[in-house]
């Protein structure tokens, strides 16, 4: 796939897409359900108003931030299964050190902004060094990172569900919730009236976006991580160190996922909760990120499309029949066809489309 | 064997003395009541708990020696599951009994060996990559899984189904100690350590066995011997996924139900029995035990509640993903086949 041109990659994005949703389409209809009315429901959900606009993009900010965590580590030849573990520990720490650090503040628009700071500081601090954890054991234990980062996961959920419930729990909680942070401790709404959404979220992204671009195209320690993840002798020889590498790549990657995590605690939830209920944004990355072929600014278009597939996911969770966990499985599908690249170019070859026969 | 694998296995060797030796002392120093912790009814749990991870572990080993990294199997774990269930229902209209189980485990194998198949093609002769095409898998296990329990029952959670019952052999289950354990339990139990030995047996003693260890470290020569590699490959890689498809029909066959919510009952087992082989170094009765330490891991929780020690469930439910990586910080780096992930293309 490295090898593929741009046009190449986005023929098979495309047609990975409109396969899994082809195959989506047809085991709504092999269930019995209405496939026409399936359609039209999922475009009203991802588009179909501005509350459905706004949804859309509320879920492609954290797609968009959720992915490019993962493309950071893909691009440099690390596996990192971990970003949901990475965005559940920032995310919480997000919260705690913005219940912590309140009082000691002014309240307010001052205090507010002081606080996101610390929030994202916190959350880009924590969940980098969540990542580094598995990026530490796999270069000096060589410790298999898919593995580890997948284990991780499971004991971020596990650790902090765990926390929610009991330590941290807000006093006279019912539900398993932390304390809410303050109300002056969130992102205005511009151009959209929507809770959970604001236009600011959406701007983080394509910040964290951009700079990641730099940093991966356009400076040496970018140069450094690519080289290493796919000629390692080459850029040993040239005087890098790999192990170091695998570490600081896998601390860039945890501190994207950890401010990923920030942007959901602070413009979405406002509290904490217990993190297997909270969506799956970190495993639906690696999706975008495959569909992007791991290229930051891909990123933004991917983001966008998974962002929609997500809200016409909740739509019609609560407007059809239709289980909406058929969206999980199409994403599944999605990225095991970005993972047979030679599939779409025998079959363009076979009907004609182009392709280079070999 | 190299004198550097030879090195390797008495480093191994050492260090899992050691970790128990640092075990038995904690627990002296800490005045754990051992004897009350290990009975043989926590052995027996312990198996059962192990048998869904060592099946799959069996599976994923052969396919890892023919030159293939199944990283699909957790994914094949859940449709495993998740056909069992859904078909225990459909066939008994709802209450099902002991005959459905066995048939819903066979409706499960015969389910995953149409996956593998198309599985392997997109592997073998697609050339797909086999991290992302594994992770896939996964993912699409996530969400069509429970997709199917929701079409049946309305909900991720089937409700109380048929779990297996024990099979007492008579007079063998008498024996003391090894009688409860293995001829008063699971006739899945008994079943799988057969097969681990079976495994083992055909891997290293028989012709088809070294054309498997042949395909994975030696392709070109296999080729040579006039052996078709890609098929050997195709074997392997369909066996792994069956085997997984029955380790997930097993999950629930001694659940008894299904569960569909977060990441579903088979809840990173597969990853586990992926990690149960490296462990056990490739052999097949190595990862059965292997997949016994975290069927010990998964099921200390009731034991620790018997003995009287207050931990978290939420808490003791994560030792198995503990030990994962403590497993593989210590024993990571392990020789894997050399042509694994490569594919394998004949001259002719």
């Amino acid at each position: 796939m490295l090898r593929a041109s741009v046009i190449e990659r986005l023929a098979i994005a495309t047609a990975s897409t409109a396969l899994a949703l082809l195959i989506g389409v047809t085991i709504v209809a092999a269930a019995g359900y209405d496939p026409v009315q399936f359609i039209t429901s999922m475009l009203q959900g991802a588009l179909g108003g501005q509350s459905a606009v706004a949804r859309t993009l509320r879920f492609s900010t954290l797609f968009i931030l959720t992915g490019v965590a993962v493309a950071v580590a893909f691009r440099a030849g690390v596996f990192n299964i971990g970003v949901q573990g990475q965005f559940v520990v920032g995310g919480f720490m997000t919260i705690m050190s913005i219940v912590w650090t309140a009082p000691l503040l002014p309240e307010g628009a001052v205090g507010g902004v002081g606080l996101i700071l610390i929030g994202f500081v916190a959350g880009a601090g924590s969940g980098g060094l969540y990542g580094a954890l598995p990026g530490a054991l796999k270069a000096y234990a060589d410790a298999n990172v898919i593995i580890t980062t997948i284990m991780l996961n499971f004991i971020a959920t596990g650790v902090v569900g765990w926390l929610v419930q009991n330590p941290f729990r807000g006093e006279g909680n019912a539900a398993p919730n932390t304390e809410r942070i303050p109300e002056y401790v969130s992102f205005p709404s511009i151009l959209f009236d929507s809770s959970g959404f604001s236009i600011v979220g959406l701007a983080i992204a394509l910040a964290v976006v951009a700079v990641i671009y730099v940093v991966m195209e356009r400076s040496r320690f970018g140069y450094d991580m690519v080289t290493s993840g796919h000629q390692e002798s080459a850029a040993t020889y040239s005087g890098v160190d790999a192990k170091r590498t695998v570490v600081s790549t896998m601390t860039l990657s945890g501190m994207v996922a950890g401010i990923a995590g920030a942007v959901f605690a602070i413009m979405i939830q406002g509290y904490y909760t217990d993190p297997s209920g909270i969506g799956t944004y970190g495993f639906d990355a690696i999706a975008v990120s495959l569909l992007a072929a791991n290229n930051p600014l891909g990123i933004i278009p991917a983001g966008l499309l998974f962002g929609g597939l997500e809200s016409a996911g909740s739509h019609i969770g609560i407007y059809t029949d239709v289980p909406v966990q058929l969206i999980d499985g199409v994403i599944g599908l999605v990225i095991l066809f970005v993972a047979v690249p030679e599939l779409f170019r025998m079959a363009a070859v076979r009907t004609g489309l182009g392709g280079e026969k070999r | 064997m190299s004198d550097d694998a030879a090195g390797d296995n008495r480093v191994r060797n050492a260090a899992l003395v050691g970790i128990l030796v640092v075990a038995v002392l904690a627990a002296t120093a800490l005045d754990l009541p051992i004897v009350d912790i290990v009975t043989i009814g926590f052995v027996e749990r312990s198996l059962q708990a192990a048998t869904p991870i060592a099946l799959t572990a069996i599976g994923g080993l052969y396919a890892e020696k023919s030159g293939v990294f199944n990283i699909g199997v957790e994914g094949f774990m859940i449709f495993g599951a998740a056909t069992a269930a859904t078909t225990m229902w459909i066939i008994s209209g709802g209450s099902p009994g002991q005959g459905d189980v066995w048939l819903a485990i066979l409706a499960s194998v015969l389910v995953s060996l149409a996956f593998a198949v198309v599985f392997a093609v997109l592997l073998i002769r697609y050339e797909a990559d086999q991290i992302v095409a594994g992770l896939a898998l996964w993912f699409i296990g996530l969400g069509f899984g429970p997709f199917m329990a929701v079409l049946v029952w309305d909900s991720r959670n089937s409700p109380s189904l048929e779990g297996i019952n024990d099979l007492t052999v008579p007079v063998l289950a008498d024996v003391p100690v090894l009688g409860p354990i293995f001829f008063d339990t699971s006739p899945l139990v008994l079943f799988t350590a057969v097969l681990a030995v079976v495994a083992w047996k055909f891997l290293n003693d028989t012709r088809y066995g070294y054309w498997i260890q042949a395909a994975g470290e030696n392709p070109e020569a296999l080729d040579t011997a006039g052996i078709d590699v890609t098929r050997v490959r195709y074997a392997a890689v369909i066996f792994s996924g069956v085997m997984a498809g029955l380790g997930g029909a097993v999950l629930l066959a001694h659940a008894g139900s299904f569960t569909g919510t977060g990441e579903t009952m088979v809840s990173g087992r597969g990853w586990i029995g992926i990690v149960a082989y490296l462990f056990g170094n490739y052999n097949p009765i190595g990862a059965a035990v292997a997949a016994l330490v975290f069927g010990g891991l998964d099921m200390l929780q009731i034991q620790l509640q018997t003995v009287g020690i207050e931990v978290p469930n939420r808490l003791v439910n994560l030792f198995p993903y503990a030990g994962v990586i403590l497993v593989l910080t210590v024993w990571g780096s392990t020789r894997t086949p050399s042509a694994v992930g490569e594919t394998y293309e004949s001259e002719e």
